[in-house]
């Protein structure tokens, strides 16, 4: 799964990518209603349509996605079959195993393609969206609910995004030192889960009481400059799309 | 009046060791400190009770007169702290943000938060970078956006803790020209490091701590003879304006 760019950040100059981060959240939260929602296959297949439609004008490849959903697929694959052996109805005939149903079969591929879409939809937030500006729309939003640090949420969801690569890059610095020192000859999976393991749950803890530190002597305070959120036309109009999309498959 | 005075500082760790034992400092406004010694030696504690990341044990650091425990933002918007890990001082998820960061702690307003941004990444060369993630750049161009992240805070005194640390040659140029420099706009520095050979030219002061104490305090041309007694590598050549990385 290395190798995979679903979910990423792709900086580009798209409608997409250039509408209002709060608006932006609205639409996706929409359309995963309506995709949820949705019980008939020409609904799905409408909602198909019109995401496909966004996910290109976002300028992401569809071939890549189709290329990566592929990791999905096996996980798709076994929520078909569940769904077709443990969803009474007509029994399917001619089948070398007993107890699929074609009522099961039709809800766990609609339960698939429910699926796919609600990927398809993350990938379009994520994949216009910086992790900086989906963070500011996390807290923007978590701002007037009452007992929750808005600031403080986002800045943990912050340092975390931060962080990650931080200690991948150290995982696998550590791993090669302990390949150089011949850890392949151990062939207990537990004994080397420990040598990684240990180690770098110091070098994090340790990391990130310096982070602490760095982020206190450059005066870290929850009382910060907000920031600025710029709604156009433009953005309004989307959401007009949206709604009358989702309305048309919820309705209709 | 100095701009800033350490009186009879003492720090002991839980454990019992003393990391500093009755430093007593004064430093004048528009120095250029370089603060040398063996590990473990005390500098890097000495450095964190500047903006009160550690409280003193005993004694008190005082900012034009006033102790800094009475207001520690202020001390800590006029004294910047560069951390010997950059990767540990840098917050945001771009460039951009990470220079962000202290700025909107002080709750400037956003277009001075945006003017700011954009003034400090012209002067340290990072425009070109502002949207990269942090942990994609070079270590050179790491520790000037540590720096930047700083300045937008607008010290008047900046401290680098081993600035030299795990850089090449030419990071080595850009974080030694970049300091320099700073020196030269008016700036007071304090740099502790005990790679000598690389900065000790643009010094105006020396100081050699060894066991928690300063043992030795002046001219870098009068106190280089013996810094090898403190366990610090002597650089090559007798004369001190010779040691500098910078042509």
């Amino acid at each position: 799964m290395a190798e995979l760019t679903l979910f990423h950040y792709i900086a580009k100059k798209t409608l997409i990518h250039g509408m209002d981060g709060r608006i932006k959240l609205i639409c996706m939260i929409l359309f995963t209603m309506a995709v949820g929602f949705s019980q008939k296959g020409l609904d799905l297949a409408v909602l198909t349509a019109v995401l496909l439609m966004v996910y290109m004008a976002a300028g992401l490849s569809i071939k890549r996605l189709m290329t990566e959903i592929r990791y999905f697929l096996v996980l798709i694959g076994i929520i078909v079959v569940a769904h077709s052996f443990t969803i009474p109805g007509t029994a399917i005939p001619g089948l070398p195993v007993q107890g699929m149903t074609w009522e099961g079969l039709r809800s766990g591929l609609l339960f698939g393609w429910r699926l796919m879409l609600m990927l398809i939809i993350g990938n379009i937030m994520t994949g216009t969206t910086s992790f900086s500006l989906f963070k500011n729309v996390v807290e923007w939003f978590l701002r007037p609910v009452p007992f929750i640090p808005a600031a403080r949420v986002a800045m943990m969801f912050s340092l975390t995004l931060v962080l990650i690569p931080v200690i991948f890059d150290q995982a696998s610095e550590m791993l090669d030192a302990q390949k150089a020192r011949c850890i392949d000859g151990r062939k207990n999976p537990i004994a080397r889960i420990s040598f990684l393991a240990g180690p770098l749950l110091f070098h994090t803890f340790m990391r990130a009481d310096e982070i602490v530190q760095a982020m206190e002597s450059r005066c870290y305070s929850e009382v910060r400059t907000p920031t600025a959120f710029q709604t156009t036309p433009t953005d309004w109009l989307l959401l007009g799309f949206t709604v009358a999309a989702c309305l048309m498959v919820l309705l209709i | 009046m100095a701009i800033l005075e350490i009186r009879h500082l003492t720090h002991i760790f839980p454990n019992g060791t003393i990391a500093l034992n009755d430093i007593n400092l004064s430093v004048e406004a528009g120095e250029f400190v370089v603060i040398a010694g063996a590990n473990g030696s005390g500098k890097t504690a000495l450095l964190r009770h500047l903006n009160g990341l550690l409280r003193p044990t005993s004694g008190e650091v005082l900012l034009e007169g006033v102790p800094i425990a009475k207001d520690l933002t202020r001390a800590r918007r006029k004294i910047g702290l560069i951390f010997q890990n950059s990767d540990n001082q840098i917050v945001g998820q771009t460039v951009s943000e990470d220079v962000a960061f202290g700025p909107e702690n002080l709750n400037l307003s956003r277009e001075e938060v945006d003017r700011l941004v954009k003034e400090i990444l012209e002067a340290v060369g990072l425009s070109d970078l502002a949207c990269r993630q942090p942990h994609t750049l070079s270590g050179g161009q790491k520790k000037r956006l540590a720096v930047a992240g700083v300045l937008a805070m607008r010290p008047q005194i900046i401290a680098f803790d081993e600035p030299f640390v795990a850089l090449d040659y030419q990071g080595v140029l850009q974080v030694l020209s970049q300091i320099v420099d700073l020196h030269r706009k008016g700036h007071t520095i304090l740099v502790v490091t005990h790679d000598l050979e690389k900065v000790l030219a643009h010094a105006t002061r020396l100081i050699i701590m060894e066991k928690g104490r300063i043992v030795r305090d002046g001219d870098p041309a009068r106190l280089i003879g013996d810094v090898e007694t403190y366990g610090i590598k002597k650089p090559s050549g007798e004369s001190v304006e010779t040691m500098t990385w910078l042509s």
